[in-house]
């Protein structure tokens, strides 16, 4: 069972980088692969190669009831330093559903050039075009869902009379 | 959960499983002949702060289950940091709570009976020591050996230790024979050095040399 306490790193910046470690782990390999072309050319300096493995699931009844475990899935992991990097460069870490090793790789590639600061343009180059495919992905879905919606109209007016009625009374 | 500086962490063994598997039989070998110097193959990074020997050893045993104690230099070295994200163990700061120690040095480590004996029903769960030594000295100068008998040792094995200063060890082989004589349960030391390493399990029956004995009488 993989345990993942090297993901919570000290960091002034945590929030923004569990913001795009979320996002690197959830986009499509092609759109990493694309835009992480010319960094991943030379070997990293593994600290961990990836490695799949299962990790625990947990989860609230209703969002805030007591924890359960909800059940196991797969996760790929990888931690590493960029090829060339300085022995005390940061280390970028990735955590990905699934099996694909090249995706952890790519995550992980990704999670060390953000940390270092002259790597900006990766923001709007990388995770910009991730955000936006992943809200698409959402807004079509919601639509799917909308386009079946049933509006109870009748019931809810009578309802609402009901009520209405009692509070008068 | 805690979070772990991962400024200084270098990588683990380059073939995680044959290196570790590697190391593993080499430490089976040491324990089952005790004091014989058994080579260790060391085919990882190591930390800057630690001795390579006992790190490998560490790196192939430990597992997320485990409880590691650590000497004060290495407590906050790299060491600690390494160990930890590779292996994933607990690090106590008790050594009657640990299942490992690693100490750096001899005049770090705390009196043996403060580390986990075990228990008549289960004296497998007694600490490991890991100790570093400086040189692990292969040349047997029978003047300045240690002599070993017990399990594993056809009539008598010496043990030259001449980088361990003398008052030290005579503390060392003290505690020793009250940590032999309370058999099923003690607990068992592993010497280091950056490429070698000695087994004393605790059935080894150990003598100071013969020249101290002769000094004291």
């Amino acid at each position: 069972m993989l345990q993942s306490s090297d993901n919570l790193i000290k960091s002034t910046s945590s929030s923004k980088r569990s913001e795009w470690m979320a996002l690197l782990a959830r986009s499509p390999l092609e759109m990493l692969e694309q835009a992480l072309k010319r960094y991943v050319t030379d070997t990293p300096q593994w600290l961990r190669r990836p490695e799949t493995g299962l990790m625990m699931i947990e989860g609230r009844m209703g969002g805030t009831g007591a924890r359960f475990n909800v059940g196991e899935v797969t996760v790929t992991r990888c931690a590493l330093r960029l090829a060339r990097a300085a022995a005390d460069a940061p280390v970028g870490i990735a955590y990905v559903l699934g099996r694909s090793h090249q995706h952890a790789y790519l995550a992980a590639t990704a999670d060390a050039l953000l940390l270092s600061p002259e790597h900006n343009d990766l923001e709007q180059t990388l995770l910009a075009p991730i955000r936006e495919h992943l809200a698409q992905i959402k807004k079509n879905r919601q639509q799917q869902a909308d386009s079946s919606k049933v509006e109870f109209f009748t019931v809810a007016r009578e309802t609402g009379q009901d009520n209405d009625s009692e509070s008068s009374e | 959960m805690n979070s772990i500086d991962l400024s200084k962490v270098v990588a683990g063994f380059t073939d995680v499983a044959r290196n570790s598997q590697a190391v593993f039989r080499q430490a089976l070998h040491a324990l089952s002949h005790p004091g014989l110097i058994v080579p260790l193959t060391v085919d990882s990074a190591i930390p800057a702060h630690a001795n390579p020997g006992s790190a490998v050893l560490l790196l192939a045993l430990l597992d997320a289950d485990s409880r590691l104690w650590l000497s004060s230099s290495l407590s906050q070295s790299d060491a600690a940091n390494w160990i930890v994200f590779h292996s994933n163990c607990s690090v106590v700061q008790n050594p009657a709570e640990a299942d490992f120690a690693w100490v750096a040095d001899i005049s770090e480590l705390p009196l043996l009976k403060d580390f986990n004996p075990g228990t008549d029903e289960y004296p497998d769960q007694s600490t490991t020591i890991m100790l570093d030594v400086s040189a692990l000295n292969t040349q047997a100068d029978t003047r300045t050996a240690l002599t070993l008998h017990g399990p594993g040792i056809e009539s008598q094995q010496d043990l030259n230790l001449s980088s361990i200063p003398t008052a030290h060890l005579a503390s060392l082989v003290a505690q020793w024979q009250i940590n032999h004589a309370q058999f099923p349960k003690g607990v068992d030391i592993f010497l280091a050095d950056s490429s070698h390493l000695v087994g004393l399990p605790r059935t080894t029956h150990i003598q100071m040399p013969q020249s101290e004995q002769d000094h004291k009488a």
